[in-house]
């Protein structure tokens, strides 16, 4: 009997790690197309990302019967992609052919002998369309590396319900000293913050640095560290201030994508919160109960006159040096992102302000979907207001590590522990090699 | 004339000790399942509570892992071939191992004993790199192979072999020498089936912790179809909205068969534990 | 003939390879000593080599002491700091605790014990990244969170029990009591039964208090089981990762609350690409941990020779 259970384990055994072995890595598996055509490989973190690549791998294929391609798009969590990327272009084995990178990730992939192909080849016949500062952010050394989704320019979107209530009119607010005092009025009449601030993310505090005037922002232009800026210091001392009046609160949840978030503002928690264009997604998605009564302007600058836009966020996507079939890999990769029909598609099924300029105020991108019917037609008419207003922002490889600061340890401190912004900062500069 | 048991207060004290020890055990696995029977919009806006909200409850969480929009099932049955291929294996060898330094006296005995136990010490993350690279060139990426086989020879169970087999009777040893048996046939038919509470024990050990691994599956797998379950149940989690239908539910799901495992061979595990002795 | 005899010993000596007791343990002992040079020994030198290494993808320099020198920052401190009172915290917990739990447990005054003993151990069964999960739900910070909803029932306030770093040490604390307070009694429940029944009542006869037969007879010959929780404790709490991770939905916490050693290693090694870097903070793990191990061998004596059976 004994005899007879060893013999039966060891049968399992055996048929198990043959199962085990059997799983290869690549097969035709997951190919489109039937596994016709050339092989693309690509990755990204966000599955409306995968699925808008395979789309347009679909209109590839159609508009290029002689040409096709067969595309594998996986999605992964969004530091294990990274990670995982990193460690493949590093090892010099098993990265795919084409990559989504988000841009607080991208210097990474920038130090030493960057892994990835320049794609200027593509870029440069449509350069001209496209708004410049969307390139610069992921080149270096003159060379282009990463093709955007979006503009993501920052707007301010107000709940327009808390602000009648109030009486204020969101058109008179034109600067931050402006805001400032309509937020006391909104607080006084309704007992609501005017707003909630990022706490372990940087869309908040960001783009008010990218307002400042000049070319420096959390990086300087040459790519050096630039948080001990005294007008940064400004900057987190007005989020500070606002904070301490109570016209401002850290968002729950830390963060406006957590799930605390969401049913907070859903119930009417706070007046008013400014993100960039892509975020109109997350409210269409898990603020059902706002539908109707948000309204999209352009963000208060920091003096009249001076910018009241920037362009945050971003994800560069990119063609790596381990690509089998590179030319047609960068060539699909500009037909989805760099196209009229794919910035087109871009907004129509993303939700996202494309890089061309010349599409915002073509009939196809202003025609009825979820995004206005939720915030009311004209949604790029704001877009176009501030079209010549969208600060860049400076992006280098120490871009990770300043993020990282900001995010963990900067906003908490000031924010939540109340914290002397510039001690805050300094400390923060000096571990940053 | 022994007396009866009588309900003594210390009795009733203990009791109502290990129940609320209990209820706080198993509460949490209560809000979850409680919590994978309500939409997930509930938790967005709630949190996990314990409100019973018998309008609310529905096993539609549970119909989307079997609707094929995600490859829950495949994850499963991944886990499942991961967790028996390396259980067998790892007992197998790590038995040859403790058995090889508790029975026999050889020059490198504590040297030996003394790198198991350094490898025991050290966290995979150290050397996850280096690993990763060799793992790629034995061709051994996205394999459910690569996900267990650099620590399939683990040094918690040879440790406990080693200390179990120490304890086995030398003289059937000596006995099957005399009766003509080779070294490996001892150990294969003698020694072995003595060693079954040890095996048992191990054996659930091993499973629990090849079904729950994250980090070194999590770095080896890359394609949905050969995930395991612990891995492609966070991918669901995004910054961009955590798909906590399915995470929740699948999260139910995945306790089952290790509970099932427990329930049926904790016998054989505690006997394990205790006849083998961690003995000094 | 000759050839015959020739053959005869060449059997014999094959056959007496099979038989040799020189040459079995080598055998038996292979299987480990190919896995440790592959999978060990050599991603362990290559680590210590890129320790001392700058490694950016195409160009790889020798910078010396560098990495370690930059190990003294706040951050890596704080990592430090993190594990040690974590480790310590669930030494405290974890080790008396489940000890007392396993004696009541076992006692002649108990019900149902094998049921209580299951229960208690279920949440052993949980992978890291469901348990993550729930506690994260459960300690949410929003008001309607599980356990701030049970405060303010009580009248008391609710908390943000993740963004603060003692509350967010208890909620770590509490979920490594949740998961291993199960498997802890087991062990010292086998502990346990290895005692004979003959020792307490020949205690008893002496006329020994419950106390005494505690002190005198079970905790000495609960030692060898003490020692090999305790050592598997120190491990688990100094490479205590996944746990902190699933918490906070990443690797970062406010403040770096949450952050641990391997924390941090993965921190800088993967997600930063300094993977010079990343190799000295897993060797300086690598030093803590056989300081403490060597520290905790000289003091238990595990390699003097067995003198039981």
């Amino acid at each position: 009997m004994k005899k007879g259970l060893l013999g039966m384990l060891a049968i399992i055994l055996v048929s198990s790690m043959f199962l085990a072995g059997c799983n290869k890595g690549s097969s035709d598996k997951g190919y489109s197309n039937g596994g016709k055509g050339t092989k693309i490989e690509l990755w990204t973190f966000n599955e409306l990302h995968e699925q808008y690549y395979e789309h347009m791998a679909e209109k590839w294929n159609e508009e290029n019967p002689d040409d096709q391609i067969s595309l594998k798009a996986t999605t992964y969590p969004y530091e294990d992609l990274h990670n995982k990327l990193l460690v493949a272009l590093q090892s010099g084995k098993g990265a795919p052919d084409i990559s989504d990178v988000e841009i607080s990730k991208f210097g990474n992939f920038l130090k030493g002998e960057p892994q990835i192909l320049p794609l200027d080849d593509v870029i440069d016949p449509e350069k001209e369309n496209i708004v410049q500062s969307r390139l610069d952010i992921y080149a270096k050394d003159g060379k282009t590396y990463g093709i955007d989704f979006h503009v993501g320019a920052a707007v301010i979107y107000y709940n327009k319900e808390i602000m009648d209530k109030a009486g204020v009119n969101p058109d008179d607010i034109k600067t931050w000293a402006d805001y400032k005092e309509a937020g006391k009025t909104v607080l006084e009449k309704t007992g609501i913050p005017m707003t909630t601030l990022d706490i372990e993310d940087q869309w908040s505090f960001w783009p008010q640095v990218a307002q400042l005037e000049g070319k420096d922002d959390l990086l300087k232009e040459n790519g050096e560290v630039n948080l001990t800026d005294p007008r940064i210091v400004e900057v987190l001392q007005y989020e500070q201030d606002l904070v301490k009046e109570g016209i401002a609160i850290p968002s729950p949840g830390n963060d406006h994508h957590s799930e605390e978030y969401y049913g907070f503002m859903n119930n009417g928690g706070a007046a008013s919160v400014w993100m960039p264009m892509w975020y109109m997604g997350r409210f269409t998605d898990y603020m059902p109960d706002l539908k109707g009564k948000i309204v999209i302007k352009p963000m208060p600058a920091w003096s009249e006159g001076a910018p009241r836009s920037a362009g945050m966020g971003g994800t560069g996507t990119v063609v790596t040096n381990q690509s089998k079939d590179p030319d047609v890999a960068k060539k699909f990769l500009a037909y989805a992102k760099l196209s009229k029909e794919g910035n087109i598609e871009i907004w129509k099924q993303l939700g996202f302000d494309p890089i061309r300029s010349d599409v915002w105020d073509l009939p196809e991108v202003n025609e009825e979907n979820k995004f206005t019917e939720y915030f009311g037609p004209n949604i790029f008419s704001t877009l176009l207001e501030v079209k010549d207003e969208i600060e860049g922002v400076n992006i280098g490889e120490r871009t990770p590590d300043v993020s990282n600061a900001v995010k963990t340890t900067i906003l908490f401190q000031t924010l939540v522990e109340m914290k002397d912004p510039k001690q805050a900062l300094e400390e923060a500069a000096s571990q940053i090699k | 004339m022994k007396p009866k048991k009588k309900w003594k207060l210390s009795s009733i004290l203990l009791i109502l000790l290990f129940v609320v020890i209990g209820i706080f055990a198993l509460f949490p696995l209560f809000a979850i399942t409680l919590g994978s029977l309500k939409p997930s919009t509930e938790i967005m806006r709630y949190g996990l509570n314990l409100k019973l909200q018998a309008d609310l409850l529905s096993l539609d969480n549970y119909s989307y892992l079997f609707n094929g929009e995600t490859d829950y099932f495949i994850w499963y049955k991944n886990s499942i071939i991961i967790t028996i291929a390396s259980t067998l294996s790892c007992l197998l060898l790590t038995s040859m191992v403790g058995y090889g330094l508790a029975v026999y006296d050889f020059k490198l005995k504590n040297v030996v004993f003394g790198l198991v136990l350094i490898v025991m010490m050290i966290p995979v993350e150290i050397i996850m790199l280096p690993l990763y690279k060799l793992t790629m060139s034995l061709g051994l990426m996205d394999t459910l192979v690569g996900a267990f086989l650099p620590f399939v020879v683990a040094p918690i169970p040879i440790f406990f072999f080693r200390q179990y087999a120490s304890g086995l009777p030398r003289d059937l040893l000596d006995a099957a020498r005399v009766d003509g048996c080779t070294e490996i046939g001892i150990f294969f038919r003698v020694m072995m089936p003595l060693m079954t509470p040890a095996f048992s024990s191990m054996a659930i050990l091993q499973a629990l912790g090849s079904w729950n691994n994250f980090l070194w599956p999590l770095i080896v797998l890359r394609s949905s179809e050969n995930l395991t379950l612990p891995i492609g149940l966070s991918t669901l989690l995004t910054p961009y909205g955590n798909n906590y239908d399915v995470l929740i539910a699948g999260s139910v799901m995945a306790i089952f068969p290790v509970l099932l495992l427990y329930i049926f061979f904790q016998r054989y595990f505690i006997e394990g534990m205790t006849a083998g002795g961690v003995k000094g | 003939m000759e050839a015959s005899r020739r053959q005869g010993v060449r059997k014999q000596k094959k056959r007496s390879l099979l038989y040799s007791q020189n040459a079995a343990p080598y055998f038996f002992i292979f299987p480990f000593i190919l896995s440790f040079l592959i999978f060990f020994a050599y991603p362990v030198a290559t680590t210590v080599i890129m320790s001392f290494q700058e490694v950016l993808p195409g160009q790889t320099t020798f910078i010396g002491l560098d990495n370690y020198k930059e190990l003294w920052n706040p951050t890596f401190l704080t990592a430090i700091r993190n594990s040690t009172v974590y480790t310590l915290l669930t030494l405290i917990i974890l080790i008396p605790v489940p000890l007392v739990l396993a004696v009541f447990l076992n006692s002649k005054l108990m019900f149902a014990k094998n049921f209580f003993r299951s229960v208690t151990f279920i949440p052993a069964l949980t992978s890291v990244v469901v348990a993550g999960m729930i506690f994260r739900l459960i300690f949410g910070g929003q008001d309607g969170a599980l356990l701030n909803s049970i405060l303010t029932n009580f009248g008391m306030e609710p908390k943000a029990w993740l963004n603060h770093g003692g509350t967010s040490m208890f909620v770590l604390v509490v979920l490594a009591t949740w998961k291993w307070m199960g498997i802890n009694i087991l062990y010292f429940l086998a502990g346990l039964q290895n005692i004979p029944r003959e020792l307490y009542e020949s205690a008893e006869v002496d006329g020994a208090t419950t106390a005494r037969k505690f002190y005198h007879i079970t905790l000495p010959l609960l030692k060898p089981i003490s020692i090999y929780v305790f050592t598997i404790s120190i491990y688990g709490g100094f490479s205590m990762f996944a746990e902190s991770y699933m918490l906070y939905g990443s690797n970062r916490s406010p403040n770096n609350i949450g952050l641990t050693i391997v924390g941090y290693l993965y921190q800088k090694g993967i997600e930063q690409n300094n993977l010079g870097f990343g190799s000295a903070v897993g060797i300086a793990l690598l030093v803590i941990t056989l300081i403490i191990t060597l520290i905790q061998l000289k003091f238990f004596g595990m390699f003097k020779k067995e003198e039981q059976g």
